[in-house]
């Protein structure tokens, strides 16, 4: 088991070292120069100049040839892209160009807006698609289980930013029972402990700013939950089919077991691995940040944030919100790939 | 029973032959598929769908350049003329007093439009990077495709001390390297002995030119050609080709989708054809691994085996021994790819990076008149969104159906 860990985490180095080398690509390819972008459109051609030393844009991207070839070594490796991999080692992610504040605080900030939600949403998602997989394959092939596979379908089909506009339109602007965007209301205060607002509201007693997190992030994680509720739905129901036709469930019931127990006891637990696998490739993308579900609740996320930096060309922003998105993801699926070698047995680790 | 009963045999043999009429594999799936609920509703959707929007492409004209009317903005649905609307919007107008009913068919073509090329780039090339991938992890190359692999690889890699160099021809010289290294590979040569010679051999490629340059550039590049060097003297498996396609798949996965979509727009600039290519670009990986997975599982067949001891090339058994066996999940994955796509479509049109308006599109307008939502307009959100909604439906109930039909025992 910790040969395939680690043999795992090994191949992943390539991966992490594509995946800054896209990052810091991407920042040269699109059209803009940030030191304009910081100094804006008038500044004078030294101002300019001056800056692009200062951030480091006047050395070569990737290796200095010139250099080497007077033989300096350490010049050689003294560029962009090799000083960029410094600064992330030493977790320096820069400054934002237009509100000149560390990357990094304001992505501690953000980051637990969007943990809470998507934690949120996966348990709604959890709650739902698992029951309803599993009735649905207990009664096969019976109107319940093709409403629900048909609902299930709508699910994967929803534009989720249309079904945030029509949740919207339905709570906030003909029945007035829930607020339209950000994590609170104004006025309301709640002592930060965690930033998980609904968790910290709790541990401070805080029952009338519990209410109110509460009343701001349904709409959002209901919304968000669609796409997950329906794809584990479907999953949990057709695994439970591959399950249920296995001879020790024949054997369960003749033994005459109560249904509940055959289905949850035996099937559901030899179901489950392919669920689990779904559960954390949806976990990890809802952590990664849903630009659109944020855009439409206002709601102050990662996805958002990456969003509007990548058009306001507010390049430290863009490279450190993606690479922590890119890691979130990457770790969720090294997390699947090990929980699925450790959980079922008859997988060979090497 | 006993009308067989009473025929003579001869009868009975004729009877049989007529009666079981040529049925071919896909006639078989094509009859599973319209017998099943699902996948029919799905055909009827997209039917409707493609046929309104082709034929008002066509036939009904409309500028949306020159379509607006302020007098008529944000008005409710219709369905006959009143007396503060005259016209009939039997879905209400817009912000700029569009008729949205006309707006969302029109709209149809162009995402309709974006689903089928975007998901064309991804099938295509993701299907050809996992053709290649699947079937040279899975069989060993022929000597002449390990001289070019090779030499590719020789070329590619020598060109970074061509680069530090700043002499092209030491590219050259590591490509025929890498051909060498191919062409020796039948000989057996003593193997510590033949990685030895070719890490020298590389040294020397890239030390000796770069030498005019400097000493110091000579001792980089040196040093690289001798990696080098090894590495095309070990690296004769067609699993390196496999490898390479599959880990640059890796990078590209582990972006979320819809930021690297939006990240190629920010790059391309906006516009439905830049639209196109993003949403494709991006979905290259999954066909790629859904086509390796699915070469990998047929490779190993016997008649595989067999067409390759009768000597057929390795580019006649892709293609028609292999890529026949696999149609029916890549067939699948192109429906379902189809409902992604026109969703990822409407996603970059809503947050302003599809469509350059006034260009019609679904995302879009929902986009422009979600603000309007708050004062009421209920109508523009609802009706492009049912539009989104209902088209990607009908692709997924038709490949949900298509599932059942081309591999009963394929599930998701």
């Amino acid at each position: 088991m910790a040969r395939y860990i680690l043999r795992r985490l090994i191949t992943l180095i390539p991966t992490l070292i594509g995946v800054t080398f896209v990052i810091f690509m991407f920042q040269r390819l699109i059209p803009g120069d940030p030191a304009i972008a910081m100094l804006g459109e008038h500044a004078s051609e030294e101002n300019v100049a001056r800056i692009r030393e200062q951030l480091g844009l006047n050395r070569p991207l990737f290796l200095d040839r010139e250099a080497l070839r007077n033989g300096d070594f350490a010049g050689f490796f003294d560029t962009q892209y090799i000083r960029y991999l410094d600064r992330l080692v030493h977790f320096d992610l820069g400054n934002s160009i237009h509100r000149r504040i560390p990357v990094a605080e304001t992505l501690a900030l953000r980051f637990p807006a969007t943990v809470e939600l998507a934690l949120l949403a996966m348990l709604i998602a959890l709650s739902i698609g698992i029951p309803v997989g599993i009735i649905s394959s207990a009664r096969r092939n019976t109107p319940v289980d093709g409403i629900t596979m048909v609902g299930s379908l709508i699910g994967v089909s929803m534009p989720i930013f249309w079904l945030g506009l029509m949740e919207i339109m339905l709570f906030s602007v003909f029945l007035k029972w829930l607020p339209t965007g950000a994590r609170l209301s104004t006025g309301i205060v709640i002592e930060p402990i965690t930033n998980l607002l609904l968790v910290d509201s709790v541990l401070t007693g805080n029952w009338a700013g519990f209410k109110d997190a509460l009343q701001h992030i349904i709409m959002p994680a209901v919304a968000l939950a669609t796409i997950p509720m329906a794809i584990i739905a479907r999953m949990t129901r057709s695994s439970m089919l591959d399950v249920l036709q296995e001879d020790y469930i024949r054997t369960a019931h003749a033994k005459g077991l109560v249904e509940q127990v055959v289905l949850l006891r035996h099937a559901l637990k030899n179901a489950f691995l392919p669920v689990i696998t779904i559960i954390g490739i949806q976990t990890g993308s809802l952590l990664a940040g849903a630009v659109l579900t944020e855009t439409i609740f206002a709601w102050p996320g990662i996805g958002k944030w990456v969003y509007d930096a990548i058009l306001g060309r507010d390049y430290p922003i863009v490279q450190g919100g993606t690479l922590l998105i890119a890691l979130i993801f990457v770790g969720f699926n090294l997390l699947v790939d090990i929980s699925y070698a450790y959980l079922d047995p008859r997988i060979k680790y090497d | 029973m006993t009308e067989i009963a009473a025929k003579t045999p001869q009868d009975l043999k004729v009877a049989d032959l007529t009666m079981r009429e040529h049925r071919s594999l896909w006639g078989d799936a094509w009859r599973r598929l319209i017998s099943s609920n699902t996948a029919r509703i799905g055909l009827v959707i997209i039917s409707v769908f493609i046929l309104t929007t082709t034929l008002s492409h066509f036939f009904w004209d409309y500028n949306p350049k020159t379509d607006l009317d302020y007098s008529l903005k944000l008005k409710a649905p219709n369905l006959t003329p009143t007396a503060e609307v005259e016209s009939i919007h039997p879905f209400g107008t817009d912000k700029l007093g569009r008729d949205i009913f006309r707006r969302v068919i029109h709209g149809g073509w162009n995402s309709l439009r974006v689903g089928l090329v975007s998901v064309g780039i991804s099938l295509i090339a993701g299907g050809l990077l996992g053709l290649l991938a699947g079937f040279y992890e899975s069989m060993a190359l022929a000597s002449s495709e390990r001289i070019i692999v090779l030499s590719i690889a020789g070329l590619l890699l020598g060109a970074l001390p061509a680069w530090i160099a700043n002499q092209f021809f030491i590219a050259l010289l590591f490509a025929i390297l890498g051909g060498v290294a191919g062409w020796v590979e039948n000989f057996q040569a003593h193997k510590p002995l033949r990685y030895i010679l070719f890490a020298l051999a590389g040294g020397l490629c890239g030390a000796l030119p770069a030498l005019l340059v400097s000493p110091s550039t000579a001792l980089v590049t040196g040093i690289l050609g001798l990696g080098i060097g090894l590495f095309l003297a070990m690296a004769v498996r067609g699993s390196i080709i496999s490898n390479v396609i599959m880990r640059v798949m890796d990078i590209t996965l582990a972006f979320p989708s819809y930021l690297l979509a939006i990240a190629i727009v920010a790059f391309l600039g906006p516009g439905l054809e830049k639209g196109m290519i993003a949403i494709g670009v991006v979905g290259i990986p999954q066909f790629a691994r859904l086509v390796r997975s699915s070469v990998l599982s047929v490779a190993q067949k016997e008649y595989i085996l067999a067409s390759q001891s009768v000597g057929e090339g390795h580019g006649r058994i892709i293609f028609r021994h292999i890529v026949p066996n696999i149609l029916s999940p890549v067939i699948v994955q192109t429906t379902m790819g189809l409902a992604n796509a026109i969703l990822s479509a409407a996603a970059l049109g809503f947050l302003g990076l599809g469509a350059i308006p006034p260009e019609p599109e679904w995302g879009a307008m929902l986009g422009d008149s979600y603000r309007f939502l708050t004062s009421g307009a209920w109508w523009a959100v609802l009706f492009p969104g049912l539009a989104i909604m209902l088209s990607v439906l009908g692709f997924n109930l038709l490949g949900d159906g298509l599932r059942d039909a081309l591999d009963p025992k394929m599930r998701v």
